[in-house]
């Protein structure tokens, strides 16, 4: 079984392979692209639930961070959730500048979200909540996205 | 536990990094400007006065520059480092840089000890203000990656090269240059390219590529040792250097292979990268990797001429290299830092990151740019050459001005209009 930092930081890798691929698909046409954004949509959605519905309140509890890391963290997954709306929305509208604005703003937003959890805050819950690591991260593996 | 570098609020404010992003741009111009009331003869020999301000210029101005306001930016994000005090220690060392370069240059121009002087405490003040700091706020760090180990080493090395640079400064305020001057200016110049920008360039790099361009990871060997080895040879060619030259030359074969594999290794992992886009940044990691594959061959080439080629390393690798890869990285960092900002602060509907920049003139820039750097070379052959290459530069420093000030006029036209903060569902009227 893997560690909550691992499980989670290979999620992050598997969305980038996503991500990539999407706009590979994109470059040639954005109308082909389509359901592969909303794959990868769902795949962040699922990231993100993984976090803020399991990881992130076992954190808090913990530790008793209410308004700590795991807070800016929900701010920044709205942030993204947002733009991704909106490159859905540059889908419907063929508009393939807007997508690749949005895209790559998504992009740094997103590494450089990965690089502060994998730096500093998976590291954190792993060290905090290392004897529930093997329920949490079956609790996040069989999380159902609502 | 501080965890000062996952809130907003503690995240370095927006003004840290862009007032030396701004400035850096200046520099260039001055530089460019320098070099065409310059004789290309006398820039042949790396230690005329012009070589040594206009080098300066841009090692310190420009490409320096970049670097510390992008430290400011990365230590928190990179390495949950947080700088203590980071909007004053930003901004007093900024302003300390600023007048001390300017007084040096004209202390050197006009051989005046009293600037010089007064160069070498504002320009000591602001780079160990800053530098002290980062390794401070480094120290606090409990998880050393790769890259934070990269930018650890690479500022142990800014540390040493500023307290030579001190060193060197006072010999011209004292008009006083012994045998010593030109070993400590040796070892300056070669730490502060391959041991102060190359280690920072390549750690920054083990995380920057794979994560950015989703290209492949590097090695656990690459990133476990090359640092070490290459910090290690710079240390055995400085012992060599100063107690037996003649062996210098294999120090600087084992530091050259490794920017060489570097320079190679970048290019492979650009091929292999699974995200299509080509932007003026991909271009500019490209050139580097050329530039810095010439560099390096031509510096061990340059052993077997008497130094003659000296200066030639130098544009290939302080230009080719370090400014492509610094410039590149400033057409991410400034509109993602406006956008993130702002987003961050409630202004939703504003312009993408691609939108900010106009890509065609960042095009042009890239072309002005590299088009400069290989006149450069030829000007070594043909004089005539220097003064077209100098126009292009300043014209692609023009333009870098005005391509990063963009970003920063949406940044501060959007706080002052406040175009929506999402206050529609909230609206009765209209």
């Amino acid at each position: 079984m893997s560690s909550i930092k691992e499980y989670l930081t290979n999620d992050h890798r598997a969305c980038d392979e996503v991500f990539a691929q999407m706009e590979e698909k994109a470059n040639n046409s954005l109308v082909d692209a389509k359901e592969i954004t909303q794959s990868f949509v769902a795949d962040m959605e699922r990231h993100f639930q993984r976090e803020e519905r399991v990881m992130f309140p076992e954190f808090e509890t913990k530790t008793g961070m209410l308004n700590g890391p795991t807070e800016m963290m929900r701010q920044e997954h709205s942030q993204m959730r947002n733009l991704m709306q909106q490159l859905l929305g540059a889908i419907e509208n063929d508009d393939k500048d807007k997508f690749f604005g949005l895209s790559e703003t998504l992009m740094i937003l997103l590494q450089q979200h990965n690089m502060k959890e994998e730096q500093m805050l998976y590291t954190m819950a792993q060290q905090h909540l290392s004897a529930d690591a093997k329920r949490i991260v079956e609790m996040m593996d069989s999380l159902v996205v609502e | 536990m501080d965890f000062n570098g996952l809130s907003i609020d503690q995240a370095p404010p927006i003004s840290g990094p862009l007032r030396f992003f701004i400035t850096a741009p200046l520099f260039g111009i001055m530089a460019g400007v320098m070099l065409l009331f310059s004789d290309s003869a006398s820039l042949m020999s790396r230690y005329s006065m012009d070589a040594i301000v206009i080098a300066h210029l841009l090692t310190i101005g420009l490409f320096g520059f970049i670097m510390l306001g992008a430290l400011t930016q990365m230590l928190p994000v990179l390495a949950s480092a947080n700088i203590p005090k980071v909007k004053f220690v930003a901004s007093l060392s900024h302003m300390l840089l600023l007048i001390g370069l300017l007084l040096m240059s004209f202390g050197l121009t006009q051989n005046n000890a009293l600037a010089l002087f007064l160069a070498s405490g504002a320009l000591g003040g602001g780079f160990l203000i800053l530098v002290v700091s980062m390794l401070y706020a480094i120290s606090g760090v409990e998880h050393f990656t790769a890259s934070v180990k990269g930018m650890l080493v690479s500022l142990i090395f800014a540390f040493m090269i500023v307290i030579m640079g001190l060193y060197l400064l006072y010999g011209y305020a004292q008009n006083n240059l012994t045998e010593l001057h030109y070993i400590v200016a040796n070892i300056h110049s070669v730490w502060a390219v391959f041991g102060f920008a190359g280690i920072l360039i390549i750690g920054v790099a083990f995380q920057v590529l794979p994560m950015f361009y989703v290209a492949p990871r590097f090695k656990q060997f690459c990133k476990k040792r090359v640092v070490l080895l290459i910090s290690t040879g710079l240390l055995i060619w400085m012992v060599l250097n100063i107690f037996a030259e003649q062996y210098a030359l294999y120090a600087k074969l084992w530091i050259a292979t490794f920017f060489w594999a570097f320079a190679t290794t970048v290019w492979i992992k650009f091929n292999k990268r699974k995200r299509p886009i080509s932007d003026v940044t991909v271009w500019y990691w490209r050139a580097a990797s050329i530039f810095l594959t010439l560099g390096s061959f031509l510096w061990i080439f340059d052993e077997f001429f008497k130094h003659q080629y000296i200066v030639m390393v130098g544009i290939l690798i302080g230009g080719g290299f370090i400014l492509s890869i610094m410039l590149g990285m400033l057409y991410k960092i400034v509109p993602f830092l406006v956008w993130f900002h702002l987003n961050a602060e409630g202004y939703m509907t504003i312009p993408t990151m691609n939108e900010m920049i106009d890509k065609n003139l960042a095009r042009v820039q890239f072309i002005l740019f590299i088009a400069a750097l290989i006149g450069f070379v030829f000007a070594f052959y043909m004089p005539m050459a220097l003064f077209p290459s100098a126009v292009a530069f300043i014209v692609s420093m023009m333009l870098l001005e005005y391509n990063v000030l963009a970003p920063v006029w949406i940044y501060i036209q959007t706080k002052k209009r406040k175009p929506d903060f999402d206050m529609s569902s909230f609206s009765m009227t209209n």
